[in-house]
């Protein structure tokens, strides 16, 4: 019952701010929000799962079934639990928000318990999309979370909020329609009379279809891969479908572009994982290359166009396209060290890319402006901002002991150990991406935080407040522990991740273990 | 028992504490922190190397040690990441090296920062302390993965240090570029790493213990099984089928791409470029980065993977070429450089590409030698160089220099010593250690290997610019008449300076007698300690890492057999031309008011200050052609990408709006609607079912 409790506890704290007169809200949520911070931890401290949650072989934490409604022959039931791959997404959702609501007490000072509220609601129903095994339940919260997500952008976002908050939803939400429709076939063509994911995964492994729509059962399962990928792919989102994604966060104010980048979309990663790689892994493999094709077109083309930019925020919008694509090239690699990669690189970069937007943040909370052409030189205004921003800079551009290094350097061994057509090239070019973030993350600084000081603004550079400086300073230390001891999560992951790559033994260069 | 090998993890450790001393005492009680760091900075580092003396002492008895530390990533099921250590002969003697150069770094830096009253003191000396971690935690490495965490880490030292005056325009700048050209080697490097560990599951230098392989080792096996003995790692054979390319060939790739890391770090050419810029930092990083660190960890780095090097003879070209290649490129450059620091700066391209030339033509010995002897008397030229920019009162133009001999005896003698290093006169440091790379190239280049011979050929010309370029400097800054009003009345220098100096000094005059190989030759004495102390016995766990063992797999697989050439004559010879070098340099400029000369180069001239517009081209590389692409993606992301998107929500939206008309509440309108969709449909039927 822990993960109810969990779930429960945030959206009752979600009521309570929301009824919070506006000057305490923002406190009072902080306070709130480690409830399921703690929660969240403490399970993580109990964690005794082993195994893949969608294989039968697999040992829920935390799990718990109960029936709920019937439709038609479909049982719809609440079944959550925990496992290796879900268990550092929560942990992540949790920790983030917190620190996100601490970087909205500068920014927002306008109908302040709202905001809040929704920033819980929005945890809440994360909570529910990385525990939910059944796929109503799961669909519901998935489903869920754009609404908060609307919200924060329509109403405290910049300029064009309106058009970006109505781009985001209704972009994901058609997605979400195709993915919608192409599971729901999939799971009528197979003789199973319930939405329980682990059912419906063991269905497909047995192979036993009762209709495929006259389509053949290998045609259907492609077609219903590719209409659950586009869906979940606009999330990620991968190239061409990322447009949505610069404009809703350039729009939403910070605390929203780190959840977005943080969290909502791991939401994109986490499904294809659970979906597509681990229901349908023949389909994945059959089709490698084209999906590395897109894997490398995000990295490549996400960093180019980070490159274009003047605005720091658009800057790091853009980067996530390119770092998002280094996750999909781990879960094509489909060995070890790709899929467990492509989940520990989906916690790092959560962390990481977070702490690019509070840092940006801080600097626009103090200059109100974001235009690498306003600002030169503020590090000598605001040495602790600055530091940190240094230090996430050099996270982001993958450097060894911080969180990034380890994701992305498991990505590249899973696809450099992979064994589809030309994964070593791929993966090579992929690589080139550090190349380039280097790049556009190195002309930034140089140009906002160093050199002669001037600012094209009315406002004056003074340092951060101090909870702005102490948010930014506890997540850089995260990322470095997370880089230190990766450890910390990369075991329970490789353990969730080792059925999926049994279930396909084709797939990995190695025939032994341990170390070679 | 408790040995040294029980404290060599604090080795790197030591200075860590010192870095997060200045940083966090630095930061919230500035005024705990003794000069601004510079003592826990000094002690922690003595602490080193006092560690690393202790260690180099117990190697010299005999005993290595191979240790892992710490398992990053347990691989379930695949392969494992870890940390560990490993003491051999040659980490042992590059800890010393980097430990001792660091101590003097900080003691130096007392003179040339705290006393010129710098800001931002315990930030410089955190930045030193991780620098010195990063490079003693490299050097300690005992496998690639590892070696590879710590040479990235090196790199964001360098950053920090060299855009140290961040307020400025240019240090931030030169700082980035450091970073980005190196980082454009580290990519080629990093798919090495990975490629090495996909293809080998290990990434360790030398396998000690049970159950544990090594990639040299590996490699090794698998390419005499392609040649017919033994058989292949059966791992290391799926691989090659996955990819479909026979053992040597992806060998020789995974070579080269490690390879790319080793230019960008060490300077080689084309990445050279960033090291002239990269002396914005403070002259005593300038000294530690050329001397003991980051330059010094590319070259290290083909040291220590020498075993997997040593197989791969079209590599081992490569790296001969291109290290005599920018032995002699960045020699000419630094023939008509202006500042005491710009020519230093190519001095130590010219000079690394020196000891990739000794790697690449066998010569093992020579180049770890020159590696050593090059790290005291380049820190020496470096710090030198920083004693006359406080007297210059940070002027570098060697054109407004002139006379100081007289007025700074100590820098003047101990640049001198330095400068004779490098030139390789004899019997300075340089002249042994260079004279011995030219030697190994030229025996195993006229034992039928063309290629190396024209490396060498390369290498023995650099030596008569490295003459000229090194005493024209000298006379410029030192002897002559004062040419400005500065030089007449230079700022005194302390013991902080001196003490440095004169421990370096002594040190570029004496090291090179440790492996005199023609006086060996010619007296039959047994004097060759570096060549006995790289030696390994065969017995040793650790044989695999001695000369013995590289000697010998140069011989088995890179096919290189030495010509019979005694010693006598070529060093003869590349000591007559540094001294023809240093003669003309001292007819040029060795008067009292000396003029340019450059002016006779004629156009050679514009196209060595600007460098052969190796930096155009690069900066063009940046600006001309990635930039404009990437506002080109951008604009095509913008108009066409998002077009469609748009495009899509307004066709939705027009069409919505024309369909509403339909519903505009007539009921004799939707009755004739109806009646329409009526027939449309019962013709569609018709015409389908055959119905007419």
């Amino acid at each position: 019952m822990l993960i109810e409790a969990l779930i429960a506890v945030t959206l009752v704290s979600a009521f309570v701010v929301m009824l919070a007169p506006d000057e305490v809200a923002g406190k009072l949520a902080f306070a709130l929000s480690l409830l399921p911070v703690a929660g969240s931890l403490w399970m993580f401290g109990q964690f005794d799962a082993s195994g893949n949650a969608l294989f039968e072989s697999g040992n829920l934490a935390f799990e718990t079934t109960a029936r709920w409604i019937s439709v038609g022959p479909y049982a719809l039931n609440w079944h959550v639990g925990l496992d290796g791959i879900s268990m550092p997404l929560v942990v992540l959702s949790t920790l983030l928000t917190s620190l996100a609501i601490v970087s909205a007490w500068t920014p927002i000072q306008e109908r302040q318990s709202q905001f809040y509220s929704l920033m819980l609601f929005m945890l809440a129903s994360l909570l529910g999309v990385f525990t939910a095994l059944d796929f109503f339940v799961w669909f519901v919260f998935w489903e869920f979370v754009l609404v908060p997500m609307y919200f924060l952008i329509g109403i405290w976002g910049g300029p064009r909020r309106k058009y970006a908050a109505i781009k985001f939803f209704v972009y994901t939400n058609v997605a979400s329609l195709v993915m919608f429709i192409g599971f729901v076939a999939l799971v009528f063509a197979l003789p199973v009379q319930t939405m329980d994911l682990p059912a419906i995964a063991a269905a497909l492994d047995a192979g036993n279809f009762q209709t495929t729509y006259g389509l053949g059962a290998e045609t259907l399962k492609v077609v219903a891969f590719f209409a659950m990928f586009l869906g979940f792919a606009v999330k990620v989102p991968l190239v061409p479908m990322h447009t949505w994604l610069p404009d809703a966060h350039v729009q939403a104010p910070t605390p929203a572009s780190v959840m977005l980048a943080g969290v909502l979309l791991k939401m994109g990663t986490y499904a294809l994982l659970r979906f597509n790689f681990t229901m349908l892994p023949g389909v994945a493999r059959d089709y490698a290359v084209l999906i590395a094709i897109f894997a490398v077109v995000s990295v490549i083309y996400g960093a180019m166009l980070a490159l274009a930019q003047q605005d720091l925020k658009r800057i790091v919008a853009y980067s996530s396209v390119s770092s998002m694509g280094y996750v999909i090239l781990g879960l094509v690699a489909y060995n070890v060290y790709g899929l467990g990669g492509a989940t520990f690189q989906m916690v790092a970069h959560g962390l990481i890319s977070g702490l690019m937007f509070m840092c940006v943040g801080v600097i626009y909370n103090v200059a109100h402006t974001r235009m690498v052409g306003d600002l030169s030189g503020i590090a000598d205004k605001m040495p602790v901002t600055a530091a940190v921003f240094v230090a996430a800079a050099f996270g982001y551009m993958g450097l060894p002991l911080m969180a990034g290094f380890a994701g992305e350097l498991f990505i590249f061994l899973g696809g450099f150990s992979a064994t589809f057509p030309y994964a070593q090239l791929f993966t090579a070019l992929a690589m080139f991406g550090i190349v380039v973030v280097a790049g556009y993350l190195l002309f930034a600084m140089q140009r906002v935080l160093f050199g002669p000081f001037s600012a094209d603004t009315d406002y004056d550079i003074v340092p951060a407040a101090p909870h702005d400086a102490a948010a930014i300073v506890v997540l850089v230390l995260l990322v470095v522990v997370l880089g230190t001891v990766p450890e910390v999560f990369y075991g329970m992951i490789q353990d969730a991740v080792n059925p999926m790559v049994d279930s396909l033994p084709e797939a990995t260069a190695f025939l032994t273990g341990g170390e070679l | 028992m408790v040995g040294a090998f029980d404290f060599t993890p604090a080795i790197p450790l030591l200075p860590f504490a010192a870095f997060l001393v200045a940083m966090l005492v630095g930061h919230f009680a500035p005024r705990l922190l003794p000069k601004g760091g510079a003592i826990p900075g000094i002690l922690a580092t003595a602490g080193s190397l006092l560690l690393s003396i202790w260690t180099f002492l117990t190697v010299s008895g005999g005993s290595y040690h191979a240790q892992d530390i710490y398992t990053w990533v347990v691989g379930q099921n695949t392969f494992s990441l870890h940390f560990g250590i490993l003491v051999d002969p040659l980490s042992a003697m590059m800890l010393v090296i980097v430990s001792l150069v660091a101590v003097l770094v900080h003691v130096f830096s007392l003179g040339y920062m705290n006393d010129e009253g710098e800001t931002g003191l315990p930030r410089y000396y955190a930045g030193l302390g991780l620098f010195t971690f990063s490079m003693l935690a490299f050097v300690v490495a005992d496998n690639l993965l590892m070696a590879f965490m710590f040479f990235e880490l090196v790199g964001l030292c360098s950053y920090l240090l060299i855009g140290f005056h961040f307020r400025e325009p240019g240090p931030p700048s030169a700082a980035k570029k450091a970073f980005l050209v190196t980082r454009f080697g580290d990519y080629f490097f990093l798919i090495g790493v990975v490629g090495i560990l996909a293809t080998f599951g290990t990434a360790r230098f030398v396998a000690v213990g049970d159950g544990v392989h090594s990639f040299p080792h590996l490699a090794e096996q698998a390419l005499a099984a392609a040649g017919g003995e033994g058989t292949m790692p059966e791992h290391v054979a799926h691989f090659l089928d996955v990819i479909g390319m026979n053992a040597e060939t992806w060998f020789a790739i995974l070579g080269l791409l490690v390879l790319g890391g080793v230019v960008g770090k060490s300077a080689q050419f084309p990445l050279h470029t960033w090291l002239p810029d990269a002396m914005e930092g403070p002259t005593p990083v300038s000294a530690l980065i050329h001397a003991a660190t980051m330059v010094a960890a590319g070259v290290y780095l083909v040291a220590r993977m020498y075993g997997f090097y040593a197989l791969l003879p079209t590599v081992l070209a490569i790296i001969a070429l291109v290290g005599g290649f920018t032995a002699l490129f960045a020699a000419s450059m630094g023939v008509v450089k202006d500042e005491l620091k710009q020519v230093l700066a190519y001095s130590t391209i010219s000079q690394y590409g020196y000891m990739m030339l000794g790697l690449g033509t066998g010569g093992y010995i020579a180049a770890t030698f020159h590696l050593m002897t090059h790290a005291f008397f380049k820190a020496l030229l470096f710090l030198g160089a920083g004693s006359v920019i406080i007297a210059m009162h940070h002027n570098e133009d060697m054109w407004d220099m002139g006379g100081l001999r007289e007025k700074m005896p100590v820098t003047y003698y101990t640049f001198l010593s330095g400068s004779l290093a490098l030139a390789g006169i004899v019997p300075f440091s340089g002249f042994w250690s260079k004279d011995e790379i030219l030697y190994e190239a030229l025996i195993y280049g006229a034992g039928d290997s063309p290629i190396l011979l024209a490396a060498y050929a390369m290498g023995l010309l650099a030596v008569f610019f490295t003459g000229f370029y090194t005493f024209r400097m000298v006379f410029l800054t030192f002897h002559g008449e004062p040419r400005s009003d500065t030089a007449r009345d230079p700022h005194g220098v302390r013991w902080n300076v001196k003490l440095p100096l004169v421990v370096l000094g002594i040190l570029a005059a004496t090291v090179g007698l440790v492996n005199m190989t023609p006086v060996a030759e010619l007296t039959g004495l047994h004097i060759e300690y570096l060549h006995q102390w790289l030696v390994i016995p065969e017995a040793s766990d650790f044989a695999a890492l001695g000369y013995d063992n590289y000697h010998h797999l140069l011989e088995q697989f890179a096919g290189y057999h030495a010509a019979d050439i005694g010693p006598l004559a070529p060093g003869a010879v590349s000591l007559a031309l540094a001294l023809g070098g240093a003669g003309l340099a001292w007819v040029l400029y060795n008067v009292d008011s000396p003029t340019e000369h450059t002016e006779k180069l004629g156009g050679v001239k514009t196209v060595l200050y600007n460098n052969y517009y190796q930096d155009e081209y690069q900066v063009w590389l940046a600006q001309g052609v990635t930039l404009p692409l990437a506002r080109a993606a951008d604009t095509f992301d913008q108009g066409i990408v998002d077009g469609v998107v748009n495009g899509v929500s307004s066709v939705s939206l027009f069409a919505g709006s024309r369909v509403k008309r339909i519903q505009d509440g007539l009921v004799t309108h939707y009755a004739a609607l109806l009646t329409l969709g009526l027939v449309v449909l019962l013709v569609a039927f018709g015409l389908l079912e055959g119905w007419f």
